[in-house]
């Protein structure tokens, strides 16, 4: 039941985008993008300023990449929709600036303004998180479960669920995502942040960072 | 986290509507019941995105989409095919879900006629659809005139590959039958055309299965171009894997094609002429069929449109996107066709509330693979400036030249996983 009240709210959200924020949110600029839910505390202008880009408008031109609403149909493209705003803010304004390392991303977040980039994040927050279907082998996740109850749990509660501003949730990524940011980490080892985890990741073997992908994996 | 509840939603509503922002929506049309009427020609990389995205944002609008094939077949990726990397049916999909789950109506019928004064269709076994607004997405058409002695009967022996399916088959099977120590020439069309850097891909795809099955063949492009996409990080990709398999021949020098003698299975160029093992001739292009039919393209033979809403600027109510428009400086691809399906849909949704369509935003990557562990990639990321489509300053540009291998790697990966999930957001 609960999920079907979250698929109806995201549709409804996309629906109220398109209405709420280019026909009744603040034009201010420096809006911060929290307006698409409380527009009954704004200020309302009749048209969209010139310039303004809805929040549905900004995060749709994510999806060729992340999925439909950010949920990602695999295999290392990382599930986005759901994640917590703040944390989202922070990657994406860490991709624009080049402090965060990416592929692609920093070519991409740099074509955004930090309001916008808000924007998006609110939008896609506000997404339901749909976890990887994938089926995963079960002695790796056994292994994986190990490793997280004496060592990542303290940060990634509930078998990685529970997101905090800055950490984001782990249960239900894609497996190659998981492993692929892992083994980043595990070579900056120290330098991968925060440093705690970085020097307990840079300790683990090839077969242990594969086995925490599907073991967070395997927490739906 | 913030979730959207319904409770909220309908506060929300409720408080634009009590402010009298919505005052040009009239009642009925806040309630349930019929907004309009959209019909969608084409279900490839534009026309899904712009059906499902109107019903997304607005499920009382009536979205059909008009398909002249029950099943869709990707040219992205297809050049794996060629390779022997993948099969057809990995790129292959069909309109179940959208219909299913998305509530659009597809039919499978090809589209002969576009009347825009009565705003009516008409499909080849004479039924007629009528429509409040039309998206047209036709893809490519072929201008085999400018190649002499080509044609579409001339290429179910000499294939251009441009739109994938049977051609891609037909490629694939001449490929396996050359003998070791052949040549594979493709002839490369000039700007613009569909995927800038597709046929460089294609070069490299094509060497990836002679290097493994045939390692005395080469292939060589015959450009009608001076220059091409991501040349340097391409040039540094055949060198790495296929040196001296793959060769590069610009216009300039010779790569121009003007005829084909499928008699002889020859290619005739301005200086030389090519006799090889397996032709590959990607002729000049232009908007598909039914975008000429309808008296939507200018002199270029590409559509022009507004490029804020891709409604045409020759008929009111219909709006062309994808490789079939002109689109200020964004290339002709599936993902610049994706962008501007949902452009285009945020567009009609808000014109058939009564509303000003909002300020757009557009992005556009193009994922190329070039050995099974060496993908690269460019992207931009677009705004309207003035009427035009104009890429962000500052912000996409190219894989760096001096990434490391496992960075390549990783962009492969990406290459694929882009795929899994452009296509979904196209088909479920
Ligand atoms: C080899 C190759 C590789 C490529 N790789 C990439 C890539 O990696 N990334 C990328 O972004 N782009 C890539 N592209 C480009 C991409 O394929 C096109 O840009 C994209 O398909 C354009 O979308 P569209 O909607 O305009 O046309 P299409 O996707 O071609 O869709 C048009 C649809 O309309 C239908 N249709 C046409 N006329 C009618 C009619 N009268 N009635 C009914 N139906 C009709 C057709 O059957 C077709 O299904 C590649 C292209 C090629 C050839
Ligand atoms: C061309 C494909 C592409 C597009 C378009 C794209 N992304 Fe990404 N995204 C990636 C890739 C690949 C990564 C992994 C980091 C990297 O290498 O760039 C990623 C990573 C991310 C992450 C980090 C996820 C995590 O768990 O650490 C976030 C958040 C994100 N993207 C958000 C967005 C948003 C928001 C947009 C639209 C403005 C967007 N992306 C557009 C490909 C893309
Ligand atoms: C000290 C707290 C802490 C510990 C301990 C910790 N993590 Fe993390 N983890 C974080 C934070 C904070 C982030 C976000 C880092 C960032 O901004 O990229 C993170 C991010 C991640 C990510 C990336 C998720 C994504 O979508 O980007 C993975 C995977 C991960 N942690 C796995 C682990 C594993 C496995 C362990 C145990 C070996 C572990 N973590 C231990 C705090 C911790």
């Amino acid at each position: 039941m609960k999920k079907i009240i979250q698929q109806l709210s995201a549709i409804s959200a996309g629906l109220l985008m398109v209405w709420v924020v280019s026909g009744c949110a603040s034009q201010s600029s420096a809006q911060p993008p929290a307006a698409a839910a409380k527009p009954a505390e704004t200020k309302v202008a009749a048209k969209p300023k010139q310039g303004v880009r809805s929040p549905s408008m900004l995060a749709n031109t994510c999806a060729g990449c992340h999925g439909t609403n950010g949920a990602s149909a695999g295999d290392i493209m990382p599930i986005i929709g759901g994640m917590e705003q703040e944390y989202l803010v922070e990657v994406l304004l860490e991709y624009k600036s080049g402090e965060r390392d990416s592929t692609i991303m920093g070519r991409i977040a740099k074509g955004y303004s930090e309001n916008e980039l808000k924007a998006i994040a609110s939008f896609i927050a506000d997404q339901p998180w749909v976890s990887s279907p994938i089926k995963t082998d079960k002695k790796l996740v056994a292994m994986g479960k190990k490793i997280h109850d004496k060592q990542c749990k303290t940060c990634h509660e509930d078998g990685g669920r529970v997101q905090e501003d800055d950490t984001p949730r782990l249960a239900g990524q894609w497996p190659d995502f998981t492993l692929q940011y892992l083994h980043d980490c595990h070579a900056k080892g120290r330098r991968c942040s925060p440093r705690k985890m970085g020097m307990r990741v840079m300790k683990l073997s090839d077969q242990e960072l594969k086995a925490m992908a599907h073991y967070y994996a395997s927490e739906k | 986290m913030t979730q959207f509840t319904r409770r909220n939603f309908v506060k929300a509503a409720g408080a634009c509507a009590a402010l009298g922002t919505l005052a040009s929506v009239s009642p009925q049309v806040i309630g349930k019941g019929h907004k309009g009427r959209v019909i969608v020609i084409g279900g490839g990389y534009g026309g899904t995105i712009a059906a499902k995205y109107i019903k997304m944002a607005d499920p009382d609008i009536d979205v059909t989409l008009i398909e002249q094939n029950p099943k869709y077949v990707s040219c992205p990726l297809s050049n794996e095919v060629l390779s022997g990397e993948r099969n057809i049916e990995s790129i292959t999909f069909d309109y179940a879900k959208l219909s299913g789950n998305r509530g659009i109506n597809v039919v499978t019928d090809r589209v002969m006629e576009i009347d825009a004064a009565k705003h009516t269709v008409k499909g080849a076994g004479g039924t007629s659809y009528a429509y409040d607004k039309l998206v047209v997405s036709p893809g490519v058409d072929f201008r085999y005139e400018q190649i002499e002695g080509y044609s579409e009967a001339v290429a179910q022996k000499i294939p251009h590959a441009w739109k994938a399916g049977p051609q891609t088959a037909l490629l694939r099977k001449q490929l396996m039958a050359m003998k070791d120590g052949g040549v594979c020439y493709i002839a490369a069309p000039p700007n613009p055309f569909r995927c800038p850097p597709g046929p460089y891909e294609r070069a490299a795809q094509i060497a990836m299965y002679l290097k493994h099955h045939k390692p005395k063949s080469k292939v060589i492009i015959l450009d009608a171009k001076d220059k091409f996409s991501k040349q340097g990080l391409f040039m540094q990709g055949y060198k790495k894997f296929y040196d001296g398999m793959v060769e590069w021949v610009p216009g300039a020098e010779g790569g121009i094609i003007e005829a084909v003698d499928p008699a002889t299975n020859t290619l005739i160029g301005e200086v030389d002429e090519y006799q090889g093992g397996v032709l590959n001739v990607i002729p000049a292009q232009k908007a598909g069929k039914i975008a000429q039919l309808a008296g939507l393209a200018d002199d270029s033979g590409w559509c022009p449109v507004n490029q804020k809403t891709f409604e045409s600027s020759i008929h009111k109510d219909i709006f062309v996107i994808g490789d079939a428009c002109i689109a200020g400086k964004m290339p002709k691809s599936g993902y610049a066709a994706n962008s501007q399906g949902k452009v285009c849909a945020a567009a009609i949704v808000a014109l058939l509330n009564g509303q000003e369509p909002g300020e757009p935003s557009y992005v556009n990557t193009c994922y190329s693979i070039i050995a099974e562990k060496w993908g690269i990639s460019v992207a931009a990321v677009y705004q309207l400036v003035d009427g035009q489509i104009v890429g962000v300053k500052g912000a996409g540009g190219l894989s760096p030249m001096d990434a490391k291998p496992a960075t390549r790697a990783i962009e492969a990966q990406y290459a694929r996983s882009w795929f899994k999930n452009i296509t979904s957001d196209m088909f479920t």
